[in-house]
């Protein structure tokens, strides 16, 4: 092993504060630094991901005040999985972004990384915390952080979006707040094992407000229907790269929280037929609004939408098979939006107003970015053999043997609609004539390199999904056993 | 007379309601900038009162273990609606301090404060 689940916390915050300092003396540190904290982080977690198929959970007890009374970090399969995951996003964002700024001594560009480190950590906290009132604490970190990588460019209309966000963001948070207190009143704890524990003592009606109250703040985040109004908007407005990170870090460590409490903490019937409602209504609206975009990166991020909106559906079916297809689809819509994200960009480098028109004949100018944007393009639509295809063929299945028959039909018709909107991009790439006057970006090196390892990643698993399977496998069966994941935080004194 | 005594030990969760109330309605009414962030600001203080209210014992004493005051666990208030509140207390100024800095940035690019009239973006 080579360290323990609380370095994910600290040292990346222990960074955050020294590279101010560093960076008076040395200015590339400020870039270099980061990306050593999360190749790290990504290392750290590839070794407790391997160390916990033996042993099984780590569960870390910090100053030595066991729970419930204390705080405490659970890296079991599930949680491990999500972590690895948007840390290795993070250190892609990072090695894309090495020089997306080239001029370091402006003020902003300082900030970039430290931002950027700061995001992937409380998302990493979302996922690791094993206290709700740290989770709270956590997504704001996430908050603070995401404001200012909005704002990012002063000359765009970046700081509406931020504070759009903002509003948004402390609105949720305010409620956020509400729920937990009202279960701290009802329950005395803030542990989410004990909370999950002593919730048969809570009466419904405070159940279903505090229930409520939980996912209208996650529901922000985690960009569900009808609370992602700010979504579109950060996208455009952020950097390119963070809109990646949005995708593949913020939105899936929002969606972790939801299903922590949905499944974990409350047990209510009902709750899961409320997924799959919310969840085709995000999937539904967003796709359909995807369809009348005509900037490249709104597409994008209505898509983004929609792909979580699919995955809120795979959760809520609830079966084993349900959340591997909603881990799966979790996993493609990370690498694969990441490279639709990172390659979109520059393809659309230069333009101004970032239409869907201004890809119109890339295909020769860009060929190797516009190749990848394909590939990204056919895996989130589902074509073999791109790692796309097992996402929506578990997801289908999954629905397929809990006998949810409409559920298939409205998946698969508005896969269409996906489907049309992508091929439309990808058909301006290839056969449409370059518009007069237009000087190209060509991408940097260290930009190809974090498109083509995605690219790599996406065939790879497309040709053998058995890689992660086992993964995935393990974290879905984690979630499912709630019993287990109480008595291990709760006898942990031995 | 002993009836309204009795409303009176819950108004102070009627006033933390309240607030969050005002707080939410100004947020969500005001048209300038300014007074949004306020609004946003009341609402997380109401949130506040409300969590140190539930903490709240009459006649307790601070939660600290002293000489001559070891037996008194039942008089002690919760001292963890407390800690929760510092933090928050903390994170909500964090965050007004980045929606004013935000406010700044929108006025120098706008030249006016009034929401309806920054609307680049689709509201």
């Amino acid at each position: 092993m080579v360290g323990t689940p609380v370095l994910f916390i600290v040292i990346p915050l222990l960074a955050a504060f020294i590279i101010p300092l560093t960076g008076m003396v040395w200015k590339n540190s400020v870039r270099i630094i980061p990306g050593i904290v999360l190749s790290y982080m990504l290392i750290l977690s590839i070794s407790l991901l391997w160390h916990i198929t033996e042993t099984g959970t780590v569960i870390e007890v910090i100053a030595g005040w066991k729970p419930p009374i204390g705080i405490n970090l659970v890296f079991s399969p599930f949680s491990g999985f999500f972590a690895t995951l948007m840390i290795f996003l993070g250190l892609l964002v990072w090695v894309y972004s090495y020089k997306f700024k080239r001029n370091i001594d402006s003020e902003p560009a300082l900030k970039y990384f430290i931002l950027l480190m700061l995001l992937v950590t409380g998302s990493v906290g979302i996922v690791l915390t094993g206290d709700i009132f740290n989770m709270f604490v956590f997504i704001e970190i996430v908050g603070i952080s995401g404001y200012g990588l909005t704002s990012f460019y002063t000359r765009r209309d970046s700081a509406e979006a931020a504070f759009k966000y903002l509003f948004m963001g402390s609105i949720a948070s305010t409620f956020l707040l509400l729920a937990i207190m009202i279960v701290y009143s009802q329950l005395g704890t803030l542990n989410i094992a004990e909370i999950a524990d002593k919730m048969p003592m809570m009466s419904n009606k405070l159940k279903v407000i505090s229930l409520i109250f939980f996912m209208l703040a996650i529901g922000v985040e985690a960009e569900m229907f009808p609370l992602n109004g700010w979504a579109p908007d950060v996208y455009t407005q952020a950097p390119g790269p963070i809109g990646a990170a949005f995708a593949g870090i913020v939105a899936k460590a929002a969606t972790y929280a939801t299903i922590r409490v949905m499944f974990t903490m409350y047990d209510l019937s009902g709750a899961m037929d409320f997924l799959i409602v919310m969840g085709i209504l995000t999937f539904i609206v967003a796709e359909t609004t995807a369809l009348r975009q005509d900037r490249l990166k709104r597409m994008l991020a209505y898509s983004s939408i929609g792909q979580m909106g699919l995955v809120m559906v795979a959760f809520g079916i609830g079966t084993k098979e349900g959340i591997f297809a909603a881990l799966f689809l979790i996993f493609n819509h990370a690498i694969i939006k990441g490279l639709l994200f990172f390659s979109g960009s520059y393809l659309v480098y230069t333009k101004k107003e970032k239409h869907i028109s201004d890809v119109n004949g890339m295909g020769k100018y860009l060929p190797i970015t516009s190749v990848l944007f394909t590939i990204g393009a056919f895996a989130i639509i589902g074509l073999p053999p791109f790692s796309g295809f097992w996402g929506k063929l578990a997801i289908l299945t999954a629905a397929a043997d809990s006998k949810m028959v409409a559920l298939i039909a409205i998946i698969l018709s508005v896969s269409v609609l996906e489907a049309v909107y992508y091929l439309r991009v990808v058909n301006r790439i290839y056969f449409f004539p370059k518009k007069e006057s237009m000087e190209t970006q060509k991408p940097t090196i260290n930009a190809l390199i974090a498109m083509i390892s995605l690219g790599i990643i996406i065939l790879v698993i497309g040709f053998y999904p058995d890689l992660i399977t086992g993964f995935i496998d393990r974290a879905a069966a984690d979630l499912m056993d709630k019993t287990g994941y109480i008595k291990d935080i709760l006898t942990i004194n031995n | 007379m002993e009836k309204y005594l009795e409303i009176l030990n819950y108004a102070i969760y009627g006033a933390a309601i309240l607030l969050l109330l005002i707080g939410l309605y100004g947020a969500l009414t005001k048209k300038s900038l300014i007074k949004i962030v306020l609004g946003l600001s009341i609402m997380d203080s109401g949130v506040h009162l409300l969590m140190i209210s539930i903490g709240y014992l009459k006649n307790g004493t601070a939660p600290i273990f002293s000489p001559g005051h070891e037996n008194e666990l039942a008089k002690m208030v919760d001292p963890v609606p407390q800690a929760l509140v510092l933090t928050a207390i903390v994170i909500g100024f964090g965050v007004t301090a980045v929606a004013l800095a935000l406010v700044i940035r929108l006025y120098k690019h706008h030249n006016t404060l009034r929401i309806d009239e920054i609307k680049n973006l689709k509201w």
